[in-house]
């Protein structure tokens, strides 16, 4: 069942990704531009008859009304169609929340949220260039158009993602790979099928609708490769519930020994280099980082810990909080105070949530930051990764894949800023991630122990080469 | 010094050690080799299990008795260790294994010339006709290149550094002049003042770890950084052997290092201004540590060790050009050289650049332990 029901034939292609990239393709820029034209007439018509939809603005996120996304022809579904968006955006095209301003005046007018919202949309579609950074999600996109059963435990899993109720590449994996287990085991052979065959396809609008949500985690992709791995082996003469088993058992081990007891053997292996009297400083919040501090101070060691946060989405309180809690004398400041501070530093941990093919490592934004200025100041930078979040990627800046964060939490009007967000020159960035070149980063901690970031590439190879799995980019 | 272990058998590790190190043709981790492989030979125990437990014991007590210069050896120890487990054809057959083991050590050591000729042979087409080297102390691996190219007809001179405390470059001065190779000892402190005049910088090494970089002689990295402010290439000739799993962050991050090293005497009174002094929880980064007792490791630098150098002649009479014993004694022998100093490494196992150093370490680590 899919979460969103377009409200006519005219707006199907808009709110339908799937189906609308493809016919985007097909599609010159000219013709875009003239359905799009199309489009927003339509929507405007719908609008005039019907002026209970002026609350498809407000960016409620129980919304009810799931019938029109907000950001209909906006909303980035792919390159070829944000770029025709953005082209007409850059004309002063009424937008429909404009129509509906004009069209009930007696309302009182639209209520500064919808205008805020409002804004954002035009201002989102503004950003050419970062048009290819996937932005949030809002309730009525999620799984837009997307084909095929949706279990519950995956639509709560989608909603909990775009509500960044659950970050962290390792979160996340867990959290996808055990909403996967109920989903297996709910799954039901269909009559001539075959399960190595069926569930893989079974599967795909799921993981689908899970990215809808959000872009997939490198992690997420590492683990769904496997699992499609395993799904592929299972014999044809294994009964179903014990081939269902088995691929649970098999998702249990790759929790246990990819992550849990990875995490385990980097912390034995990053311990010797925390000496007592250490000053050692850290981004944000990294789960395995986190883990390795708690872990080194109940063993004995004495040091203390400067956590760097930044905004919007403040991780490192959620770090600051849980060191504190162990005992651990902490220091909290904002990336722009790193400067200052970096003399005193002795070493530098960061979490990863993916490491490219030549090193360098794409992490939550600031990280390149602060391992820029701490290899300046001959500070080692240690960055603690599991080996199952290598890409196959090879990427030279933050620029070509990242992610946005929502728009409003970057200029909160509580803050009394919120006029600006009203000005229709201002174009707001808040990317997630950036790229720390492998230069600037001294040793990976993995599992397999301490390497060079330039010799990641001969692991991995050897890695799945050992198991006759491709990576795929 | 020779202590009795503790696990009730008699082999004495430390003792094998010395009989076997004395040989001048054979490298530290060499006679570490030989010695475990000794230990196996004469154990009395009878499980695969048992062998392993006491060939880690055994290696663990030779590494804390050499601690101030173990990295060399902490590599053979350590390389020993994978090659036996890596071997897996024998089954039950435990005297099979052992003698296996044995044969394997007794072959490598006679071979350690074949693994310099081969090593000498990769780095040949680097030496070119009237070119000058810089070296640093003494290297057997290195000798052996530089006579290699000289009996093949290249001229080449040499600048060795005197390499204090000990004084080793002295020793490759005298085998080089023997053979006829023009050989200027210089000061540790003239590195940067010759360096114009030099062609390529080669170096041994004690290991090489796996960052890509080398624990060399204390004065090694000094050469490397010049050498690379200079844009001249630095090589490093290293036997496989010689290759570990350590990852130095700093030069405080060796295993050889300890807090004697670098640390300041307290004199009489301590400051009370305590400006120099850290405040009480807020640590600074390599704070020097204060030390109120001049004791220091036995093993370091007693007054024999120090080598006697002619005397220079513009020194005044009352001024000794040794330092006092104390000091000496705050001071390394072994430091650390970043891979970004490194041109090339030869190997038996081929000739490197210091990101290759790594991925082959990783590939066989992995291959080991599946």
């Amino acid at each position: 069942m899919s979460a969103t029901e377009p409200a006519g034939p005219a707006l199907e292609d808009a709110s339908n990704p799937q189906d609308g990239v493809q016919t985007r393709k097909q599609l010159t820029k000219a013709e875009r531009r003239e359905l799009q034209e199309r489009q927003r007439a339509a929507k405007a018509a719908a609008t005039a008859s019907n002026p209970s939809n002026k609350s498809q603005n407000q960016k409620t996120p129980q919304s009810q009304s799931n019938k029109q996304p907000k950001k209909d022809p906006t909303s980035v579904a792919g390159p070829s169609g944000s770029s025709a968006t953005a082209t007409s955006g850059k004309k002063p095209t009424p937008k429909p929340g404009r129509d509906a301003d004009k069209i009930a005046p007696g309302a009182g007018g639209m209520d500064k949220g919808d205008k805020i919202a409002d804004l954002e949309t035009q201002r989102r579609h503004q950003t050419r260039i970062f048009a290819h950074f996937a932005s949030p999600k809002q309730d009525a996109q999620i799984g837009a158009g997307i084909k095929g059963e949706i279990h519950p435990t995956i639509v709560r899993l989608g909603r909990q993602f775009a509500d960044m109720k659950i970050v962290g590449a390792n979160a996340r994996c867990i959290a996808m790979l055990v909403a996967f287990k109920a989903v297996i085991q709910d799954y039901v052979t269909p009559p001539n099928q075959t399960l190595a065959r069926d569930l893989t396809q079974y599967l795909s609008p799921q993981i689908s609708y899970l990215v809808s949500a959000r872009p997939m985690a490198v992690s997420m992709g590492n683990a769904i490769r496997e699992l499609k791995y395993h799904i592929s082996v299972v014999s044809i003469d294994v009964p179903e519930q014990d081939a269902k088993d088995h691929l649970c058992e098999q998702i249990d081990t790759y929790i246990s020994h990819r992550i849990v007891l990875a995490d385990s053997v980097i912390e034995e292996y990053a311990m010797p280099k925390i000496q007592n009297g250490a000053v050692i400083m850290t981004f944000a919040r990294s789960s395995v980082v986190e883990r390795v501090l708690i872990s080194a101070w109940s063993r004995g060691k004495r040091f203390s810990v400067k956590v760097v946060d930044s905004a919007p989405l403040s991780e490192g309180r959620k770090m600051l909080s849980a060191l504190l809690k162990a005992g651990i004398p902490c220091t909290y400041l904002l990336v722009n105070g790193i400067g200052s501070l970096i003399s005193t530093v002795s070493l530098v941990f960061l979490g990863a949530h993916a490491i490219n093919s030549n090193g360098s490592v794409y992490s939550r934004a600031g990280t390149a930051l602060v391992a820029m200025l701490a290899k300046e100041h001959s500070v080692p930078v240690l960055v603690l990764s599991e080996t199952y979040k290598y890409s196959n990627n090879l990427q030279l800046d933050s620029f070509t894949k990242n992610e946005l964060a929502a728009l409003s939490d970057t200029l909160q009007p509580p803050n009394g800023q919120g006029h600006l967000l009203s000005q229709s020159s201002l174009q707001i960035i808040n990317p997630l991630y950036d790229l720390t070149p492998h230069t600037h980063i001294t040793v990976l901690v993995t599992e397999v122990g301490l390497i060079p970031p330039s010799a990641i590439s001969t692991l991995a190879g050897l890695r799945d080469k050992d198991k006759g799995l491709q990576l795929a980019v | 010094m020779a202590h009795k272990e503790t696990t009730g058998s008699k082999f004495d590790i430390i003792a094998a050690y010395k009989s076997f190190v004395n040989d001048p043709d054979i490298s530290m981790p060499v006679a570490a080799m030989q010695s475990l492989s000794e230990l196996i030979a004469q154990t009395e125990v009878a499980t695969m299990f048992e062998l392993m437990e006491a060939v880690k014991d055994a290696a663990t007590r030779l590494k804390r008795h050499y601690s101030h210069n173990s990295v060399s050896l902490s590599a053979g120890c350590d390389v020993f260790y994978q090659f036996i487990s890596s071997l897996r054809d024998f089954g039950q057959d435990f005297e099979g294994f052992k003698s296996h083991i044995i044969a394997a050590v007794r072959e490598y050591a006679q071979n350690t010339k074949q693994v310099k000729d081969t090593i000498a042979n990769h780095v040949d087409a680097f030496i070119q006709d009237d070119s000058v080297i810089l070296t640093h102390g003494y290297s057997r691996v290195v000798v052996n290149a530089l006579l290699m190219a000289h009996n093949k007809g290249r001229r080449i001179s040499v600048y060795v550094t005197e390499t204090r405390p000990r004084g080793l470059g002295i020793k490759t001065h005298e085998i080089l002049t023997a053979k006829g190779i023009p050989c200027t000892i210089i000061l540790d402190s003239a590195v940067a003042y010759t360096m114009e005049k030099v062609d390529i910088v080669m170096v041994g090494c004690e290991a090489v770890v796996e960052s890509g970089g080398i624990v060399n002689a204390i004065g090694s990295c000094q050469i490397a950084m010049l050498a690379h402010a200079f844009h001249k290439p630095v090589h490093v000739l290293a036997e496989s052997y010689k290759w570990t799993r350590l990852f130095p962050l700093s030069q405080y991050d060796l295993p050889t290092h300890n807090d004697h090293i670098l640390s300041f005497d307290l004199v009489s009174t301590p400051p009370t201004s305590g400006t120099n002094s850290p405040l009480p929880g807020t640590p600074r980064r390599h704070h020097p540590v204060l030390r109120t007792s001049d004791t220091m490791p036995s093993l370091l630098f007693t007054a024999t060790s120090v080598p006697k150098v002619p005397p220079q002649p513009s020194f005044s009479s009352s001024m000794s050009n040794v330092m006092p014993i104390n000091q000496a004694g705050r001071n390394p022998e072994v430091d650390y050289t970043p891979p970004e100093y490194i041109t090339l490494l030869f190997t038996d196992a081929g000739i490197l650049t210091p990101e290759g150093i790594s991925s082959y370490l990783v590939t066989m680590s992995l291959r080991s332990e599946s």
